[in-house]
């Protein structure tokens, strides 16, 4: 098992806060609505990232299956914010390149993205097409689809903002390396 | 509390006018009905959501703050978010602009464009709030005669606290008010603030199912009849999603309003609905004028 120190320096400044004052009461993993889909729960990746685990926080599929319910921290009796923690792991986890366990969810927030930098904002449908194409997911929930259709429920046609210039700019001036 | 004066500008956000008609709908209804003049933001974006701020936090600050940019620049004092996901990224943002120089320089180096944070952002329920409950009940004429509602108050609508800037415990007596007003009657449950999964449902439906049949479980102990939700997220996922339970109808909290204001239009937005809430609503209707 390798301890790699700067890996705690590195999560500190990214995120810009210290995770030292956990005390591993487990609120957070006793509070978290997806902890049975975690490989480790939060508790333990706030004590993995203080023993400079780098490899397996970053590998690890609990840093991307936590969905930012916020529900954690609020049962926190010292506040350490553990969504804004997945947050920063993820990213580095992509920067890093890290073979990422839940390639689902990462293909979900780059068709979502996409979508954004090409028109400013969502259009339903077509994420949902691009993304159930790219996942080989297109038969899952089939029918539900076919009665959204139906029901007019999602936009027909996409719509892009005026100032495309400014999304361009986003991505061009502050995209960084993700 | 000061008096709203003028039109009210909003960020619709990106399901408004699209997966989440029925609350973009009955919202307008409503403030027809309550004499307020709406319009949404001129020209707004994506404000980047949880692929964002998960995968890259400067294009997560950027692309909410360009809303802030435009609001300042449309010289709109209130700007009201429909959507307590958008509402919490667009807060985050004006934090971090306000709190941090480094932030604020970069907002300006990139736009060009200084933020003077001049723009107030409210979620809508406090708009209602503002308005008054009084003012609300007195469109009220079609009581919905003890409906049962769960109301389901999701993740993000209070939470983080220090974000929103909303006390739980007030913020929820206002609501349950706002509910009885409309002629329901808020039941007591257990997973009001549980994630129903909703960021999930597309790329972990087994999850999303477990979450929800949970939350309907609960609801339907408590005799819910419907559950009663804020967030597009929320509605699509809870009508979608959950496998071992027995379907309930989800509604918006404007719907609700809107149909106990006796909107002419309700079926238009109604008929959009996975799971019909149409048969309830008639039932509790003919309650009501036999009642």
């Amino acid at each position: 098992m390798r301890v790699d120190s700067s890996f705690k320096e590195e999560v500190r400044k990214r995120s810009g806060q210290r995770f030292d004052a956990c005390f591993q009461c487990l609120s957070c993993a006793g509070g978290c609505p997806v902890v049975e889909d975690m490989d480790y729960n939060p508790t333990q990746i706030v004590r993995l990232v203080e023993f400079g685990q780098r490899e397996r926080v970053l590998a690890s599929k609990a840093i991307w299956v936590c969905v930012g319910c916020h529900a954690c921290v609020s049962q926190c009796p010292n506040r350490v914010n553990v969504p804004l923690l997945m947050d920063t792991l993820r990213q580095m986890a992509l920067e890093q390149g890290v073979e990422v366990p839940e390639k689902r969810i990462v293909l979900f927030h780059r068709t979502f993205l996409a979508q954004v930098r090409r028109r400013g904002r969502i259009y339903e449908l077509g994420l949902a097409a691009r993304y159930k194409l790219a996942s080989w997911t297109l038969f899952q929930d089939l029918i539900a689809g076919l009665k959204f259709l139906w029901k007019r429920k999602f936009k027909f046609l996409p719509e892009a903002v005026k100032g495309l210039s400014d999304i361009r700019t986003i991505w061009r001036e502050g995209d960084g390396k993700a | 509390m000061e008096k709203l004066d003028g039109a009210i500008r909003y960020y619709p956000g990106c399901s408004l006018g699209s997966s989440a008609r029925e609350m973009g709908d009955s919202f307008q209804e409503l403030a027809r009905m309550l004499g307020l003049e709406i319009s949404p933001l001129e020209d707004w974006s994506c404000c980047g959501s949880s692929p964002a701020h998960s995968t890259n936090p400067n294009l997560a600050t950027l692309l909410a703050a360009r809303n802030l940019l435009l609001a300042q620049e449309q010289g709109v004092k209130d700007l009201m978010v429909m959507c307590p996901s958008c509402f919490v990224r667009l807060k985050q943002a004006e934090r971090e602009i306000l709190t941090s120089m480094e932030k604020a320089q970069e907002l300006e180096r990139v736009f060009h464009r200084k933020y003077r944070g001049g723009v107030r952002l409210r979620f809508f329920l406090e708009i209602l709030e503002q308005i008054g409950l009084e003012r609300v009940k007195e469109i009220m004429r079609n009581p919905l005669h003890g409906l049962k509602v769960a109301l389901y108050y999701g993740c993000l609508l209070s939470r983080p606290d220090w974000i929103t800037g909303f006390d739980v415990a007030p913020y929820e007596r206002f609501i349950e008010e706002l509910v009885r007003i409309a002629g329901a009657d808020p039941v007591r449950w257990p997973y009001s603030k549980h994630c129903c999964g909703a960021s999930l449902a597309v790329t972990k439906p087994e999850t999303s199912d477990r979450l929800v049949d949970r939350i309907r479980h609960y609801a339907l102990e408590a005799k819910a009849q419907c559950i009663v939700v804020f967030c597009s997220l929320c509605q699509m996922n809870l009508e979608l999603r959950g496998k071992a339970s027995s379907p309930l109808p989800v509604l918006y909290i404007t719907e609700l309003l809107a149909l106990a204001a006796g909107s002419p239009n309700a079926r238009k937005w109604l008929s959009k609905h996975l799971i019909d809430p149409l048969p309830l609503l008639r039932e509790q209707m003919s309650l009501a004028r036999s009642g």
